[in-house]
């Protein structure tokens, strides 16, 4: 009976040392600094797989480790909880970067001179993400998207169809398109998200682009400032399918590469993805023209991808001099023909032909960002818009918005507000 | 006397390890997110205590009292459905049929298949499949996709769930069937009894214990639906099918409001055991009675 | 009258299962076929949905093998599935026997049994961060706390099963085994775990089932270490902004055969031996 107990006794002894004791190896010490980068583009993988092969065997004194994982968001956050830092982190230009430095997660990197190669209307969109204005330069940005209006050049070019410059311009084109029998529009509603590629690339310029900081500081209302965005938007499904709450993202990319429609409302990131189904379509783009004065139009785009040193980084310096080679002009090339993505780098790249109609935006620096990278995830923003294009009802829409951003932002609010008070009002 | 007290420490033995792990992953883990959910934590960085702020918005957000409603709703609906067919079933599967290896293993397939890939296929056959179907019979309602309609979409849901759950169930309902020893069937035909008569005064109280875990199950699966939102609406249309585990996880863990969903789940929680308490203790009661 | 029934088969039944299982066939068919088409193939007709592929070419599936390291990220799969399964009869079916036969009569072991059945509806996305801090501060960030965070998730379950099975294990025959001088512990194993048989395989099953499908845990305690599961390797397949659903498909396709494998192996366990022989 004694043996089976210390049977028993001994299992348990196994079983709390497992629990207890822990199992870690150590590292050697060999003089080689590492630096490791998380980025958040799956996609980009292969791209990235090269450009660490390239790197470390043109240096000896840093090892780099790049890592694309599959569901980068919940690693992220699961590596900051445990305090578990990459040396650099690859991001979008969203409330997510807000938040990294207002948590001084991130490190200030103003001093770093590849900043002034940045295209400087993406160094502002970053420096306008801050939540409340922050001494120094959290985050180098390295490519953009952007958003509008993707289009069949082919079935545009055997129409005689033109390319729209006002929101009149475009209606009427949709009219044109419709009396030919064909649809002008594709969406894929039932993803939430794709709500927001034409509710954006509308916003941009119809709703100042300091809209969120504005209700933040307590200065105007969404009602006041989205009503245009929000009218104009229900207007689009009249040109869409019928029940365009039935099909999701890759429904729509799948339809519109059939040649379905004439036109999806995306942004150019859903390229690739069209590219998939129907490999030799001729697409190209144009910005969404939501005035009726052509000067006012403006390019949706923002930062999709930047790279930001942690403050956790032990050699800084190492870690910039990685972010120099990412930004070699080779380097960015070879990225933007991969992603389809436009660069942030100032210089002469090639864009892809689908960005043809947008080319001339993005020379003349005619950029706005993405309202929603100011909108908090949780608010569900993309999901509030559905709603309101299911039931058309403009004015519940708008009040929803505005008590939902009072509710999620209600730290963020305060905090600006103190700020505001502390240094008088920014504006 | 020595005996029983050997016995004793051989229980407490097991017991005490077990118990020290469980506590270890699952009772830590949890106490430090109720700590959590009495701050504005994001998942990274600072944060400030809020005392019962959490909870105080839990009860004016709309949002989450809707996500209550839909989930409840469908965990009454689909744990019906489910325990409904899987015992119909279970009797068919348990009754002299051909090829019973093979049906038993093939009704069981949908159980197999991760709840994510089930979601995407009957995403297919929402959006294209039964509004065709539909148009061919003139049924309008059908005749649009049931995803894309906010009365409606919490069918399809329930649906899905139901066609992985019924699986388990039904092998659940077989192993019960199993314990059901011939003889009782013996004595029941002398009596005369047949069909609903005996499965109802004969078989069912038999296979109540094996009623009661389904039932639980079903409960507790359908309660903290998660995968079939991801994969088929994502909460939509219109916000009309996010269940609570969905928005736990979507603002918690994806967005920035840990501390405020931390709050949610232990209310959650707290909702759950209670529902499933009262649950045992009725079928238990009703066991004792039969 | 009996004997005649005993022998006979019955057919409408049999005709009434096989028509039922069209329910089952049909989406298994969407995903064969999707698995088997090119992203060009695919259309947003009916009918284009439900045509068979132009060719039945395996590339899909190779592709997927390779895009998901197939052969390393099941043997991943499988070393933390039967190590879970393992332990989890193991530790289970003993944790159901300590607690099963006290609860009745220690206010001790029936807290402890309502304590850890109520672990099964903590919500997972509580208690993720919190672990994955734990988890890392112990060192337990590998495939050891994955392990061991399984056995835990499923014990309160598990512990409703086996409990609930030990009532229907009369104690007189553990009682016969100890006036024979055996102690408890080697009761256990010689007479009462044997006799579990059947639940040891549906508890299999089902920890199998859930462990080889789950993507939350390995991703939130591994978080990105490179050392994947299937189904975490299979995420790959989907990012926002694309979805290759055929090479998914086939990839999912893969995944299942192992695990029905298994399941046909224990399907016999499981609806067979039920106490047959130990209480008759």
């Amino acid at each position: 009976m004694r043996r089976e107990n210390a049977i028993s006794a001994a299992l348990a002894v196994a079983m709390l040392t497992a629990v207890i004791l822990p199992g870690c190896g150590s590292e050697g010490d060999s003089g080689v600094t590492e630096i490791e980068i998380l980025q958040y583009k799956p996609e980009a993988a292969a791209y990235f797989d090269r450009v660490e092969d390239e790197f470390n065997e043109s240096h000896d004194d840093i090892h780099l480790t790049i890592s694309s994982p599959n569901d980068a968001s919940t690693i992220m956050r699961t590596r900051f909880i445990r305090e578990d830092y990459p040396d650099i982190i690859g991001i979008g230009g969203d409330i997510n970067y807000s938040y990294y430095v207002d948590a001084g997660i991130l490190a200030d990197v103003s001093d770093y001179e590849g900043i002034s190669d940045i295209n400087p209307s993406y160094v502002d969109i970053l420096e306008s993400l801050e939540i409340v204005p922050t001494e120094g330069t959290y985050g180098v940005p390295y490519a953009a998207n952007a958003a509008g209006v993707l289009y069949n050049r082919e079935m545009f070019e055997e129409h005689g169809w033109e390319i729209p410059e006002t929101w009149d311009e475009l209606i009427q084109l949709c009219e044109d398109i419709k009396s030919e029998g064909i649809l002008p529009f594709y969406f894929g509603f039932r993803d939430t998200w794709t709500c927001l590629a034409p509710w954006n690339a509308l916003a941009v310029g119809l709703a100042p682009s300091d809209t969120c900081q504005n209700v933040n500081a307590g200065e105007t209302t969404f009602s006041k400032e989205y009503r245009e965005t929000a009218q104009k938007c229900l207007e689009l499904l009249d040109y869409g399918p019928d029940d365009p709450f039935a099909y999701g993202y890759n429904d729509a990319c799948t339809a519109f590469a059939n040649g379905e429609s004439a036109m999806y409302p995306i942004g150019s990131y859903a390229v690739p993805q069209i590219k998939q189904v129907n490999p030799d379509m001729n697409i190209d783009s144009f910005v969404m023209p939501g005035n009726n004065d052509a000067s006012e139009n403006t390019l949706n785009s923002g930062v999709d991808l930047m790279f930001a040193v942690t403050e956790a980084c032990e050699d800084k310096d190492a870690a910039l001099e990685v972010i120099s080679f990412l930004l070699e002009d080779d380097n960015i090339q070879a990225y933007i023909d991969d992603q389809n993505a436009i660069p942030c780098k100032a210089g002469e790249f090639e864009l892809a032909s689908e960005l043809d109609g947008m080319a001339s935006f993005i020379e003349a620096g005619n950029m706005t960002d993405y309202q929603d990278h100011y909108y908090p995830s949780e608010m569900a923003a993309d999901a509030l818009i559905q709603t309101f294009l299911i039931n058309g009802d403009v004015d519940t829409f708008l009040e929803d918005f505005d008590t939902r951003w009072q509710r999620y932002n209600r730290d963020i609010i305060r905090e600006v507000q103190q700020y505001n008070e502390e240094h008088g009002t920014a504006e | 006397m020595k005996k029983a007290n050997d016995s004793k420490r051989t229980y407490m033995l097991i017991t005490i390890p077990i118990l020290a792990l469980f506590v270890c992953f699952n009772t830590v883990p949890l106490i430090r997110g109720v700590i959590y959910s009495f701050t504005n934590f994001k998942g990274f960085g600072d944060y400030d205590w809020v005392g019962l702020r959490n909870y105080m918005d839990l009860f004016t957000d709309p949002r989450i009292g809707n996500s209550y409603l839909f989930t409840i709703k469908l965990a009454i609906v689909a744990t019906i459905v489910t325990n409904v067919i899987s015992l119909v079933l279970a009797l068919g599967l348990n009754s002299k049929i051909r090829g019973k290896t093979f049906l038993r293993a093939a009704y069981f397939v949908p159980n197999v298949l991760g709840a994510l890939v089930v979601g995407y296929i009957f995403q297919y056959i929402f959006t294209y499949i039964l509004p065709e179907i539909g148009k061919m019979v003139g049924n309008k309602t059908l005749s649009t996709s049931l995803l894309s309609s906010t009365s409606l979409a919490w069918i399809a849901i329930v649906v899905v769930c139901a066609w992985q759950n019924i699986a388990m169930n039904t092998i659940i309902y077989i192993s019960g069937l199993q314990t059901v020893p011939e003889d009782v069937y013996e004595a029941g035909d002398l009596d005369g009894a047949t069909g609903w008569k005996k499965f109802r005064y004969l078989t069912f109280p038999l296979i109540i214990p094996f009623f009661t875990i389904n039932m639980v199950l079903c409960v507790k699966n359908f309660l903290m639906v998660f995968d079939q939102i991801m994969a088929m609406t994502q909460g939509g249309p219109a916000q009309s099918t996010e269940s609570i585990s969905y928005l736990i996880y979507q603002n918690g863990m994806e967005g920035g409001s840990f501390g405020y969903q931390s709050a949610n789940a232990v209310v959650f929680f707290i909702v759950i055991v209670a529902i499933s308490v009262a649950q045992m203790s009725i079928s238990s009661k009703k066991e004792e009675q039969l | 009258m009996y004997e005649k029934m005993k022998a006979r088969i019955n057919w409408p039944v049999t005709i009434l299962l096989f028509i039922g299982l069209l329910t089952i066939a049909f989406p298994l068919y969407m995903a064969i076929v999707i698995a088997f088409k090119q992203p060009s193939e695919m259309t947003t007709s009916i009918s284009g949905i439900l045509s068979l592929p132009e060719t039945w070419s395996l590339s899909n599936f190779a592709q997927a093998m390779e895009l998901t390291d197939f052969w390393r990220s099941l043997g991943n799969s499988l070393l933390v599935t039967v190590m879970t399964v393992v332990l989890s009869i193991v530790l289970h079916s003993l944790m159901g026997y300590a607690v099963g036969r006290n609860k009745a009569h220690s206010r001790f072991y029936n807290i402890v049994y309502l304590f850890i059945v109520s672990g099964m509806f903590v919500p997972f996305a509580i208690l993720m961060m919190p672990l994955a801090k734990q988890t890392a501060e112990m060192h337990l960030d590998n495939w050891t706390g994955v392990i061991l965070l399984y056995v835990v998730f499923y014990m309160p379950m598990n512990l409703l099963l086996y409990t609930g099975y030990l009532v229907n294990i009369p104690i007189a025959l553990e009682e016969a085994s100890r006036v024979d001088g055996a102690s408890t512990w080697r009761t256990f194993w010689k007479i009462i775990f044997p006799i579990m048989k059947p639940m040891h395989a549906t508890v299999a099953v089902i920890t199998a089932l859930a462990v080889w499908n789950d993507v939350m845990t390995p991703l939130v305690i591994m978080a990105g270490s490179g050392q994947n599961t299937l189904p975490l390797a299979q995420l790959t397949f989907q990012t926002q902004f694309g979805t290759n659903y055929n090479l998914a498909f086939a990839s999912y396709l893969l995944a299942l055969v192992p695990i029905i494998i298994f399941y046909v192996i224990c399907q016999k366990q499981i609806i067979n031996g039920v106490v047959n022989g130990a209480v008759k």
